[in-house]
């Protein structure tokens, strides 16, 4: 029996997807794991380090770790790649004038080898806002079509603020981890 | 000394000469050892004494080493900035000067460890100084490259767009200007490159997304009404005031500025000599900011009481002096921000829908 299936079994008993969340600063990564969980979302802190929340869905646990995303903290995100299920990465579809930063950010990311066998949902949020590209448009500018062929990935547009969208975007994902690890299910 | 002593006064009571030449040995093995103790302890404060002495002549040697490299940096920039290089070099020579900044990061960060931390500030500060000063040149010389679209998306959008050529969505705006697509180009609502002007804008009745305040100087800008998110960037010498945000703000690179709003979330980022009069439901942040200071919100206008009131920022949440700096997660307050002291701070901000 291989290191790899011994893992696989492991992680079935458990049923856990380790789940990481990066983006700019202000794309809404705080607002978007509350807003799944149910909590109030009025008075959220820009995060200074890193918030982890655990989150039955449907039969699985998701254990969602969400990293600040200050210019300051961004290098401190390599500390979380280990052992990714699923990686999401939020932009904020508002903010027209840092989309090449969104984009640098992402490509760097991605390089990451640690990362290479998470699936990557792509979460277009402040969908609710007026004058936010449309999930369409940032698939574009990140030209995402030119990503690395083995990658699974999505993009969904949402909105933290109402809840649009986030399920769809989580269902995408936790199916997608699910068909890698559990495949026996 | 106590338990060789005491043996050898025994020796009368118990007259036995083995015993007795046993017990000298003895004694002459502890006071050997004592012996033997305090040498090694003599040593070993020289050794510590000459490297204390060591430390501080590295710290010495550190300040001129370090100085030498920040006057080697400094007069490259400022030879760049008199007689520019041909554009074709001017790239390269810039990195050059990029690369002996962060090699004298580097050096500040192998010495940290034994450098006093005064020091250890200090260079710090003169290296990112000297990282302004090369962002500024590089701002100057080099025009900055816009961001396009690659060749293969474009021409995708462009059969979409013969398939419905009547699309006016942002969309297809965007493909038409294909060449210069960049996305702030887009008219998104906002106050751009502006210099010396008063402007009022009005957001009653109207239902505006995201709005941005950009490369203005010299201006004042009141905004009534309220908005979803609020982008300000690169403003000089500039007063902003405004009624509620919905979202957030996120500001970047102003300078000599005042700033009175209310949101729900404020981000500060590269902003110095900055007054913010700040109504906050979280804890406002700042990063690369120095000589900001913080005071509570005060604009008003007909019926902003009832606009506060809509964004849940109706009340006083006291969060305007819990500044948080990205750059100084430390126990001590940081250095790049204040308290605005109360004599110093504006008085209310009218704003009258019919000004400007």
């Amino acid at each position: 029996m291989g290191l790899l299936s011994i893992i696989r079994k492991i992680k079935r008993k458990e049923k856990e997807m380790r789940i990481l969340m990066v983006g700019l600063d202000n794309s809404g990564k705080t607002t978007i794991v509350l807003k799944i969980n149910g909590e109030d979302t009025s008075v959220i802190s820009p995060t200074l380090g890193f918030n982890i929340k655990t989150i039955i869905y449907h039969k699985y646990t998701l254990n969602i770790w969400d990293v600040g995303g200050q210019k300051t903290i961004r290098s401190c995100w390599r500390n979380y790649f280990e052992q990714r299920d699923g990686l999401v990465w939020v932009v904020d579809s508002s903010d027209l004038r840092r989309l090449d930063d969104c984009k640098s950010e992402l490509d760097n990311l991605l390089k990451e080898e640690r990362l290479s066998g998470a699936s990557l949902l792509i979460l277009a949020n402040k969908q609710d806002i007026k004058g936010a590209l449309s999930p369409e448009e940032i698939a574009k500018v990140l030209n995402l079509e030119a990503m690395d062929k083995t990658r699974h990935w999505k993009i969904v547009g949402c909105s933290a603020y109402t809840g649009e969208g986030l399920l769809e975007g989580f269902d995408w994902l936790v199916q997608d981890v699910a068909s890698r690890i559990y495949v026996l299910d | 000394m106590a338990d060789a002593d005491e043996p050898s006064s025994i020796p009368n009571s118990i007259p036995s000469d083995p015993s007795d030449a046993n017990l000298q040995k003895k004694h002459a093995s502890v006071i050997e050892r004592l012996a033997n103790r305090n040498q090694t302890r003599l040593e070993n404060s020289i050794t510590r004494r000459s490297e204390s002495d060591s430390s501080t002549s590295s710290t010495s040697s550190f300040l001129d080493r370090f100085s030498d490299s920040k006057r080697a940096i400094e007069s490259a920039l400022a030879q760049c900035r008199l007689t520019p290089p041909d554009p074709a070099q001017l790239r390269s020579h810039l990195d050059g000067i990029s690369t002996s900044i962060s090699d004298l990061e580097k050096l500040v960060a192998e010495s940290s460890y034994s450098l006093p931390s005064y020091e250890v500030r200090a260079s710090l500060k003169s290296i990112s100084e000297l990282k302004q000063a090369l962002d500024n040149l590089n701002s100057e010389l080099l025009p900055k490259k816009k961001f396009s679209f690659k060749n293969k998306a474009t021409k995708k959008d462009q059969k979409s767009e013969s398939k419905d050529p009547g699309l006016e969505n942002a969309d297809s705006m965007l493909m038409n200007k294909q060449q210069q697509a960049s996305y702030s180009a887009r008219d998104s609502p906002g106050i751009r490159d502006k210099d010396g002007e008063i402007l009022v804008k009005n957001f009653k009745g109207s239902d505006v997304g995201e709005f941005t305040i950009s490369g203005l100087s010299s201006c004042e800008v009141k905004l009534i009404g309220s908005v979803r998110a609020l982008f300000i960037h690169k403003l000089r010498n500039c007063k902003v005031y405004t009624g509620p945000v919905m979202g957030s703000i996120l500001i970047d690179d102003v300078e000599e500025c005042t700033f009175a709003m209310a949101s729900h979330q404020i981000r500060i980022h590269n902003a110095k000599k900055s007054d913010f009069y700040l109504r906050v439901r979280s804890r406002p942040i700042i990063e690369d900011s120095s000589s900001v200071r913080f005071a509570p919100y005060r604009v008003s206008y007909e019926g902003i009481e009832e606009d506060l009131t809509d964004a849940t920022l109706g009340v006083e949440t006291g969060n305007w002096e819990n500044v948080d700096d990205f750059r100084w997660l430390r126990a001590v307050p940081s250095p790049n921000w204040s308290i605005l002291p109360e004599d110093e701070r504006i008085d209310t901000i009218k704003i009258s829908p019919t000004e400007g």
